[in-house]
């Protein structure tokens, strides 16, 4: 390292070995701390292992293997996981092996919960079963009902961006004309004014009543949330665009429609996506009473539908499909706003 | 574009501002009659309220005079153009928008941008941020900030060239390393420059005319040729005594003048 520091070399210094050479050099017993971390996960999953193997269970158990292995399967997931990071190290980028080290403890836990989860229904019986129902009959049901399970989650994903795409279309459309036209803001105002705090879900019993196909009327439930979370972001975001932009724009020869769309949309995007966001979470929320309430079909209904047949391991199959869904949905939605606003980076302290 | 002379003329121009809560109207700015010419560089100074501002959003086309006129060549101005680039005390630079795009952003506008990707190359060049090319705004200091903006205005090599209190928002070095830089672009492509200032000296090492400005009711008070050769010597006598004459005539000159 100390060649790395002569004067010559520090003038050409990448922003990476300038990082690398104001790293703290850590104490060896720090090193063997890190690398102990970095494996714990496999200690997690093994005490799993022999929790789910060596305790004798409390109540009846079928297809023991399908929980092993998908226990096996995480911690093969883990050491792929490793391998790629190590790869990398080696390449010398230590991005993604520190990003692991800091989320190893975390895996670990997760593991320690499956087992302590395991441990308090199947193997005794603290948490009642079939009510709770263990890890394995859990995984067990998603396996048997793979077909249903992927069926739903079709239907619930393309309910939920129909209505979602609908209502935020519209939605940007009413917010960036409202915040630029005073007119159209007189007038659609009020509407917010007075529909704004009502939730979404009120309308299901109403929609249930008139309209014609609940699927159309799930559909107008999540884009009528969409709509309202859209329009009020999108809308405060173009009338609070900075005058002195304006200004500065029609000096350089920005028309007036050039003013909307190379200024105060850009301008209003961090509000704008403010907006998607609450959207989405909206979105989420409406879909899941929708389907719960009325539509005969989609995760929603099959969580209820499994409950009235007493099938509660196929129940919480599909609460974990939907927590699942949510979560990438949520985190693709994050990712696309997160490269559209780069330009953000510095702004905000 | 380059070689167009212009005559930039006001003509009784007076401009009133009616006050938002009480019924009182501002005066900002009151008959004034001037001409402007290519190769000059006008120097507005005076102390806050004079109108200096108002004169130059006025040449801008941001706002329009209450009576009186104001002509480009005989043509009346009505609205900015492209044409009277001009440079804000804040570099209002386009935060989503990379230093290129900035600066090709008045291109952009008119449909220009295709075939005219080296003007933009060779702004970037002029002001020295090769390496800034991609970056976004939040990224640059305070005096990169300001060069971006003064050359996002001069990409269309405008006949004429505003500047509202463009360098008073940086520090004293670079500040004075800015005022060279617009002057050596000014003499290069002679066009007409009007600059808002609030700082005497500036207005004296830049000008070849200075317009000195009184506020309540805001009017031109003095219209004084700077008759020195560039580049002027802050400390010579002929300087020192433009700065007392118009102190004087602002009356801020130091112990022993009486007015």
């Amino acid at each position: 390292m100390a060649n790395a520091t002569d004067t010559k070399d520090l003038q050409n210094l990448t922003r990476k070995q300038l990082l690398e050479l104001e790293r703290k050099k850590k104490t060896k017993l720090q090193l063997w701390a890190d690398l102990i971390i970095f494996f714990l996960p496999f200690l997690g999953g093994l005490v799993a292992v022999l929790e789910y193997k060596l305790i004798p269970d409390n109540s009846r158990n079928a297809n023991p293997f399908v929980y092993e292995y998908f226990l096996y399967i995480l911690m093969a997931a883990y050491a792929v996981y490793s391998v790629v990071s190590m790869i990398t190290l080696n390449k010398g980028n230590r991005d993604m092996i520190d990003k692991q080290r800091y989320r190893a403890p975390l895996f670990t836990a997760l593991f320690l919960l499956f087992a302590g989860y395991d441990y308090l229904t199947l193997k005794t019986g603290i948490l009642t079963q079939p009510f709770v129902p263990c890890l394995n009959f859990i995984a067990n049901a998603f396996w048997r009902e793979r077909e249903t399970i992927l069926e739903c989650t079709i239907h619930t994903l393309y309910l939920l961006f129909l209505g979602y795409f609908i209502g935020c279309i519209l939605g940007l459309i009413t917010g960036i004309t409202c915040g630029y036209s005073k007119r159209c803001r007189y007038w659609v105002d009020p509407i917010i004014k007075f529909l704004g705090p009502i939730p979404t879900s009120t309308w299901i019993p109403i929609i249930m009543v008139v309209a014609s196909s609940l699927f159309g009327g799930a559909v107008f439930i999540i884009a009528l949330g969409s709509w309202f979370a859209t329009t009020v972001a999108s809308m405060t975001g173009i009338a609070h665009v900075d005058k002195d932009y304006f200004e500065a724009a029609r000096t350089l020869g920005a028309t007036n429609r050039q003013l909307v769309f190379q200024v105060a949309i850009p301008h209003a995007m961090p509000n704008i996506f403010a907006g998607l966001t609450q959207a989405m979470s909206s979105s989420c929320t409406a879909i899941m009473i929708a389907e719960m309430l009325g539509v005969k079909s989609g995760l929603g209904w099959y969580m209820n539908w499994s409950k009235s047949w007493a099938a509660y391991d196929s129940m919480f199959a599909a609460l974990f499909v939907i927590c699942i869904i949510f979560t990438v949905v949520t985190k693709s939605l994050e990712a696309v706003k997160r490269h559209m606003l780069r330009w953000q980076i510095g702004v905000e302290k | 574009m380059e070689n167009t002379k212009v005559e930039l003329k006001l003509e009784n121009v007076s401009k009133s501002f009616a006050k938002i809560e009480t019924d009182e109207v501002t005066h900002a700015l009151t008959s004034v009659t001037t001409t402007m010419e290519s190769g000059e560089f006008i120097s507005l100074v005076g102390p806050s309220g004079c109108g200096k501002s108002t004169m130059l959003r006025l040449i801008a086309g941001l706002i329009n005079p209450t009576t009186g006129k104001l002509t480009v060549n005989g043509e009346e101005i009505e609205k900015p153009a492209p044409d009277r680039g001009m440079m804000f005390q804040k570099a209002t630079l386009f935060p989503w928008l990379t230093v290129k795009d900035n600066i090709a952003f008045s291109l952009k506008m008119q449909g220009k941008l295709k075939g005219n990707e080296d003007k933009v190359e060779n702004m970037i060049k002029v002001i020295g941020l090769e390496n800034f090319r991609e970056d976004y705004p939040a990224q640059l200091s305070g005096g990169m900030a300001q060069r971006v903006a003064l050359v996002r205005s001069l990409i269309n090599e405008p006949p004429i060239l505003l500047l509202d209190e463009p360098l008073g928002a940086l520090d004293a070095f670079t500040r004075m390393n800015m005022q060279d830089e617009i002057l050596k672009i000014w003499q290069e492509k002679q066009q007409l420059a009007v600059m808002v200032t609030h700082d005497v000296d500036e207005a004296i090492y830049m000008g070849t005319r200075v317009l000195v400005m009184d506020a309540h009711p805001g009017r031109v008070i003095a219209d004084i040729p700077i008759d020195l050769p560039f580049p002027r010597d802050r400390g010579s006598r002929e300087f020192v005594e433009y700065r007392i004459d118009i102190l004087n005539k602002l009356h801020f000159a130091g112990k022993g003048a009486k007015e």
